[in-house]
């Protein structure tokens, strides 16, 4: 998994909890990397789960909260990132559609090695939207959390449903958005 | 938001931990960026040797492109060169078979001889056409078909070609009419050789594919949107027709309508295209209106210029005319082909007949020229020992340093094409006749060119 993500982690963390405590929790935790993170690195995705549930015990929060939590963060520094991803967009309908076909098609060409989710859509009607996310990573509530984001940015008051459908090692969450009336 | 911003407040000094992690951090991405910049390099290098490779391969495929370039321009250089020569070494005995046969006619023949030598000459006109026909499309592929734009009555152009052609009509039984409209009746500028060419094509064919009925040539003059004017030959017959499959094929060079029409009528199928050319290269068309079995109209389109006020066409000189006029002349010939010097004075015996002298070579010329009293030199143009242009030269020089009056010196020379008659003329000649010697040709020029002296030289 790419270093941005585990650098951003641990960023999330210490913008909330301070140097401290994010020094502390890595210091207690089992880590082959020992906390140490940069952008340009690769690191086992195992690493950012471990990390994840050390700060839901440090906190007493649900690891589900917290990768939805950081999926949101994620999706602001996207929109930070990467406006050009975002241009001719105009709802998050749109953006969602485009993260297949557009999005991971770009990060190919930059990491020609990178092992992406699929993301399959579908548009139900005029106002409903399913999405499925599946991969062999468990961050299906990241997703939920860049989904929910990705509404906020484009002021778009929508109803999410998620139905968990992960079984033998393979995780997979359907998605349902329902415009509000 | 589980995780709350307000504790999030840094601390003035950092734990050894959270340095050593940083470090790591920080020595791993070195150590990555290093790999990566490495690789970036190569491949680079990489671009770099393709790319010089690349223009290595650019630069000798333009050199063979440029050298194929040349060697093709040369071979068609090479053809044109051939062409060129083969057609004046042609006409040069043919100048001797057309000349001797015309001497022959005049030498008083029995009827049956002299259809036989009517024969001869038939034949061997038919095989100068041929030859200038294969030297137009050369030319016209070379792209170095000339024209002149000089005086011409559009009604000159009728008389030929009913001059020409009524004789044939009739031997076939077909009525001939050549009409011209109101506009028509006037003075152009263009050249006279190329639009009886055309026109002269136009009506050979109509008449060699008619067997009944009649062939008609109209001439009309109009104006065009953009104020020049355009010169309409409308050539009708009521012969076989042509069908419009074979219509498209009619103007490619070496074609016919069928091949079996080659074997029944002859010709070398490069009428029509030399006509289309000629009439694209003035900026107009040719077209044809046929259905099979209901005859055929062609009408070409030749984009001619206006006359200006002071263009006065020549008008056409009657034979007895001009054979007055030469009675008694002392000319002088300088020719240097045996066969040339014979037709030159049996062309001439008839017109006149004038004192002729032959010289054979341009030096001899000049020296008979002091010697003697002339009225007018006819000069060949190649010819041993000094040629015709440098003769002609060093005649007008002496000419100039004694204040002499200019002597009349037609060029007679079978390299006839535009721009050789305007080196010839620029070259201080007077006049130009061009081989194989026509008798009217000649006593025409002969007599233009006194016309011109007595006018002072122009």
């Amino acid at each position: 998994m790419k270093g941005i993500v585990f650098v951003e982690l641990v960023r999330m963390a210490e913008s909330a909890l301070g140097e401290d405590v994010v020094d502390e929790i890595l210091d207690e935790t089992e880590l082959e990397t020992d906390g140490a993170f940069s952008v340009v690195g690769n690191y086992p995705c195992r690493e950012l789960l471990t990390i994840v549930e050390a700060i839901g015990a440090r906190v007493k929060v649900p690891v589900e909260d917290l990768h939805e939590q950081f999926g949101q963060w994620m999706f602001a520094r996207f929109v930070e990132s990467y406006p050009v991803f975002f241009e001719g967009k105009t709802d998050g309908f749109d953006m969602l559609e485009s993260i297949e076909d557009e999005v991971h098609v770009e990060v190919r060409k930059l990491y020609p090695e990178v092992e992406l989710p699929s993301f399959t859509t579908e548009r139900l009607s005029v106002d409903q939207f399913k999405m499925v996310y599946d991969s062999e990573r468990p961050l299906q509530h990241f997703c939920k959390g860049m989904i929910q984001s990705c509404m906020e940015h484009f002021q778009q008051e929508v109803d999410l449903q998620m139905v968990d459908r992960s079984q033998g090692g393979r995780f997979t969450a359907e998605f349902t958005l329902q415009k509000a009336a | 938001m589980f995780l709350r911003d307000d504790l999030a407040a840094p601390t003035e000094t950092v734990s050894r931990r959270r340095y050593n992690r940083q470090m790591r951090a920080r020595e791993e991405a070195e150590h990555l960026l290093e790999a990566k910049s490495r690789e970036l390099y190569e491949a680079n290098q990489r671009l770099q040797k393709l790319l010089d490779t690349l223009e290595t391969a650019v630069k000798e495929r333009t050199q063979e492109l440029e050298e194929a370039r040349v060697v093709a321009e040369s071979a068609n250089e090479a053809k044109s060169v051939f062409l060129a020569t083969m057609s004046h070494e042609i006409r040069t005995p043919l100048n001797g078979i057309l000349g001797m046969a015309q001497a022959l006619r005049d030498s008083g023949l029995s009827e049956d001889q002299g259809q036989l030598v009517q024969i001869l000459q038939d034949s061997g006109g038919l095989l100068l056409s041929l030859i200038n026909d294969v030297l137009d499309i050369s030319k016209i592929e070379a792209g170095k078909l000339e024209f002149e734009a000089i005086p011409y009555d559009l009604r000159q152009l009728g008389d030929a070609m009913l001059q020409h052609f009524r004789l044939r009509a009739e031997e076939k039984g077909l009525a001939f009419h050549v009409s011209l409209s109101e506009a028509a009746q006037a003075t152009i500028r263009a050249d006279p050789m190329r639009l009886q060419q055309v026109a002269g094509n136009l009506l050979s064919n109509a008449i060699k594919f008619t067997d009944i009925g009649s062939v008609s040539l109209h001439i009309d003059l109009r104006e065009t949107l953009a104020g020049g004017s355009v010169l309409v030959l409308r050539v009708k017959d009521t012969g076989r027709g042509i069908s419009r499959s074979q219509q498209p094929r009619l103007f490619q060079r070496f074609s016919q309508a069928n091949a079996s029409i080659t074997r029944m009528h002859g010709g070398t199928g490069l009428g029509l295209a030399i006509s289309r050319h000629i009439c694209e290269l003035t900026g107009g068309s040719i077209k044809l209106r046929s259905e099979e079995g209901q005859g055929a109209e062609f009408q070409a389109n030749l984009l001619v210029e206006k006359a200006q006020s002071h263009d006065d066409a020549p008008g056409h000189i009657a034979e007895g005319d001009q054979a007055a006029s030469l009675a008694g002349l002392r000319i002088l010939a300088a020719e240097d082909n045996r066969t040339n010097q014979i037709v030159l004075k049996h062309m001439l015996k008839k017109a006149g007949p004038p004192k002729l002298t032959i010289v054979d070579d341009g030096e001899k010329a000049v020296q008979e020229w002091q010697r003697g009293r002339y009225d007018m030199i006819l000069m060949d143009i190649n010819m041993p020992v000094m040629d015709g242009m440098e003769a002609t030269r060093r005649i007008r020089e002496l000419e100039h340093e004694n204040m002499l009056e200019p002597i009349p010196i037609i060029a007679v020379s079978a390299n006839a094409m535009v721009h050789q008659v305007a080196g010839y003329l620029n070259g201080g000649m007077t006049g130009h006749v061009p081989k194989p010697i026509s008798r009217d040709k000649l006593v025409g020029a002969m007599k233009t060119a006194l016309a011109k002296c007595q006018r002072g030289l122009d």
